[in-house]
């Protein structure tokens, strides 16, 4: 009797374990992909791949900056906003040419804006000079939200959401909704651009099919990596993402223990709007176009439901960029996966908002794991 | 007979497509589509799965929700599974630009439908003459609106334009722009955002008719708004029938099936028609053309010349609106 109650107490830990190891949605994915792998094959072909990557590099970013939010227990709806806005101001600057028919009724006509383009069209490092003024406009828009919520004490989600009206509704009146095309190739390698190209198959070829040649190290994934290791380091790695923590976890306790709360508030606002407009720039620069439509929809639920799935808590005190690279991952390919059902896009949101729901419910059930093995 | 016209219609184009050659074998075809808001959109959907089937392709139906970024990703998915062909319905025409650009780069042929890119560089391009549509719909109600006014009145126009970003729109514009020219010094113009959304449309009708609610003429870019023009006006008592004491003479373009019950009940005065039906057989024909002829990057623009389907002309032309078949075959009774 007793000894088959010790392996299945074992067999329960390992369970706990692995419930609670920070490999879970890794090993989700995995175990995801491997069984839906004989009925859809393309899911592990390297094209789909490819694409699974592609797609994963920009959210990942903006989901990035949510995490320090979730992570003081906040909340961004603003970041879709930031991502139009600056994804505007910054392609205005550098676009070489606009139609009148588009924006001749724009605030911005004749003197930022003029049919021969932006200020910066065609100058010396004006892609670089652009980007400089997309990160000013970014940090305007965390330094607002986080001293809104820092020094008024304002619930996160209400300066958000009221930021993210604001915004957007300023970026569609910049432009009056027009998309602004034309920007310098060096701006849209960024969103595009391949560093490493692959291709199996016969050497001997003469001529290689484009669809043939897979992206292997992309600037967007160089971009991403980047962010995330130095999100990693300054989360995980440093007193300042400690101190994030501790807010997350109890904000009274961490001012008590003499964390500088609202300072750090701000910080994770700042952080978060530029994740989104590094984000924007890579999908500005991947449809090759400044919109301020970029961000809108359902894009929001992308970014916290990555987030989520990956562990982060919603409750704050909880975060870790490392769940969110995996969260990111599951999403994508989850997304993959329902579109290579031939589901409609109505019924792929519906399913994501099942998997989210689930991820906010597991993280009950891992919190309250934990709470047991420290008892 | 509704099902007899169907049929009619896909054999016709089965028929149509036998001319080029031998009949395609079955295709993967991928129809991303940027969303089925409006009538317009819905019918060509219908025409074009519905054609694809019967001619023995495989759809895959891709939906982006109006969202540019998710459409790219899913005709990357569609390239990554390795469809033959694509018809694709972009958002905008910037959009369109880097979607067509994606595929035809992979070796995959693809048509654009009704709403064209930026510039005509790929792909099959299926389009209407959106300007010259636009000039004959609003110049009818311009004129109206000059007939029933004193001579050298200054007269008030409302246009309702789409999404900017959208070459539709933009051309749509230009024509009711060269429909006013033709009066000149005769039309004092607002000009009215939709952004392709009844919401905005409404907001900003709204504002535009408190302002200033002396209206002569009105034009909208679309037919699908006309809803949203009978809820401003009719509140303010300005919904009238033609021949009734302020009616104000009104033009879309589109040439749905709302519309053209309005022209018929006299709430309308004209609307410009694109052909879908002749656009979506235009779109199924090219990029079964393409596959079965290998070509990979098939570059030429097929106009839909359409026309204007008026209150004066009703009685000949209203069996060549695709709005009207669907109004005969009880689509709003739906």
């Amino acid at each position: 009797m007793s000894s088959s109650l010790v392996p299945r107490r074992e067999l329960k830990d390992k369970a706990v374990d692995l419930l609670l190891s920070d490999q879970f949605v890794l090993y989700l994915s995995v175990f995801y992909v491997l069984l839906l792998a004989p009925f859809l094959p393309m899911l592990v072909t390297p094209a789909n791949l490819v694409n699974v990557l592609s797609n994963m590099w920009p959210l990942l970013i903006v989901a990035i900056g949510q995490t320090f939010v979730l992570a003081i227990g906040g909340i961004d709806l603003s970041q879709g906003a930031a991502i139009a806005l600056t994804s505007v101001l910054g392609a205005v600057l550098i676009t070489g040419a606009a139609d009148p028919a588009t924006f001749a009724n724009t605030p911005i006509w004749g003197w930022l804006l003029t049919d021969a383009g932006g200020p910066l069209a065609g100058v010396d490092h004006g892609v670089v000079l652009a980007i400089a003024a997309m990160l000013v406009a970014a940090v305007i828009i965390g330094l607002i939200n986080g001293m809104a919520v820092a020094m008024f004490a304002m619930p996160a989600f209400i300066v958000t959401l009221v930021a993210m009206m604001i915004f957007s509704a300023f970026a569609l009146w910049l432009t009056q909704s027009g998309n602004v095309a034309n920007l310098p190739d060096d701006f849209i390698r960024l969103g595009r651009g391949d560093i490493v190209s692959v291709y199996f198959g016969a050497k001997e070829e003469a001529k290689i099919a484009r669809r043939a040649i897979y992206s292997l190290v992309t600037y967007p994934m160089v971009i991403a990596l980047f962010v995330a290791l130095a999100a990693h380091v300054l989360l995980n790695r440093t007193v300042f993402g400690s101190q994030v923590l501790a807010i997350g976890m109890n904000r009274k306790a961490a001012e008590i223990s003499g964390v500088r709360v609202r300072r750090i508030i701000i910080a994770v606002f700042v952080l978060s709007a530029v994740c989104a407009m590094i984000g924007g720039l890579l999908f500005a620069a991947r449809l090759e176009a400044g919109r301020p439509t970029l961000g809108g929809g359902t894009f929001l639920l992308d970014v916290i439901g990555a987030a989520v799935i990956g562990g982060t808590s919603l409750f704050g005190g909880k975060a870790k960029v490392i769940w969110t690279f995996f969260g990111v991952m599951f999403y994508v390919i989850m997304a993959s996966s329902l579109s290579a059902m031939n589901l409609s896009a109505f019924q792929i949101d519906m399913v994501k908002g099942g998997i989210i729901l689930c991820a906010a419910l597991l993280d009950v059930l891992r919190t309250r794991l934990k709470r047991e093995r420290v008892r | 007979m509704k099902h007899l016209r169907r049929i009619t219609f896909g054999l016709a184009l089965a028929a149509s497509t036998a001319g080029f050659g031998s009949t395609a074998s079955a295709a993967n075809i991928c129809f991303a589509f940027q969303d089925l808001e409006t009538e317009f959109w819905v019918a060509s959907h219908k025409a074009i799965v519905e054609t694809l089937t019967e001619m023995g392709h495989s759809v895959i139906e891709r939906n982006a929700n109006e969202d540019v970024n998710r459409q790219l990703e899913q005709v990357r998915d569609c390239v990554a599974q390795g469809v033959d062909g694509i018809i694709l319905i972009p958002q905008d025409g910037e959009s369109a630009v880097t979607i067509v650009k994606e595929a035809t780069s992979n070796d995959v042929p693809i048509v654009v439908f009704n709403r064209p890119p930026a510039n005509n560089d790929n792909g099959v391009i299926v389009v209407a003459d959106n300007a010259a549509i636009a000039e004959t719909a609003a110049a009818f109600v311009l004129e109206q609106a000059i007939a029933a006014a004193p001579a050298d009145a200054k007269l008030h126009a409302v246009v309702i334009v789409g999404d900017l970003g959208d070459t539709n729109a933009i051309q749509r514009k230009k024509g009711f722009e060269a429909a006013v020219a033709n009066f000149p010094d005769r039309f004092d113009v607002t000009e009215v955002a939709s952004d392709w959304d009844a919401a905005t449309a409404l907001a900003n009708l709204e504002a535009a008719v408190t302002a200033k609610p002396k209206i002569d003429a009105m034009f909208t870019s679309s037919d699908f708004l006309f809803p949203t023009i009978r809820s401003v006006l009719e509140p303010r008592g300005m919904w009238k029938k033609t021949g009734e004491e302020g009616h104000i003479p009104l033009a879309g373009l589109d040439g749905d099936a709302t519309a053209c019950k309005l022209i018929k009940e006299g709430y309308v005065d004209a609307t410009g028609v694109q052909d879908l039906y002749f656009e979506a057989e235009a779109s199924v024909n090219a990029i079964v053309k393409a596959i079965e002829a290998g070509e990979t990057d098939p570059n030429e623009v097929i106009a839909d010349p359409g026309f204007a389907l008026t209150s004066a002309n009703l009685a000949e032309r209203e069996m060549d609106m695709w709005g009207c078949k669907l109004l005969a075959e009880g689509f709003l009774d739906n």
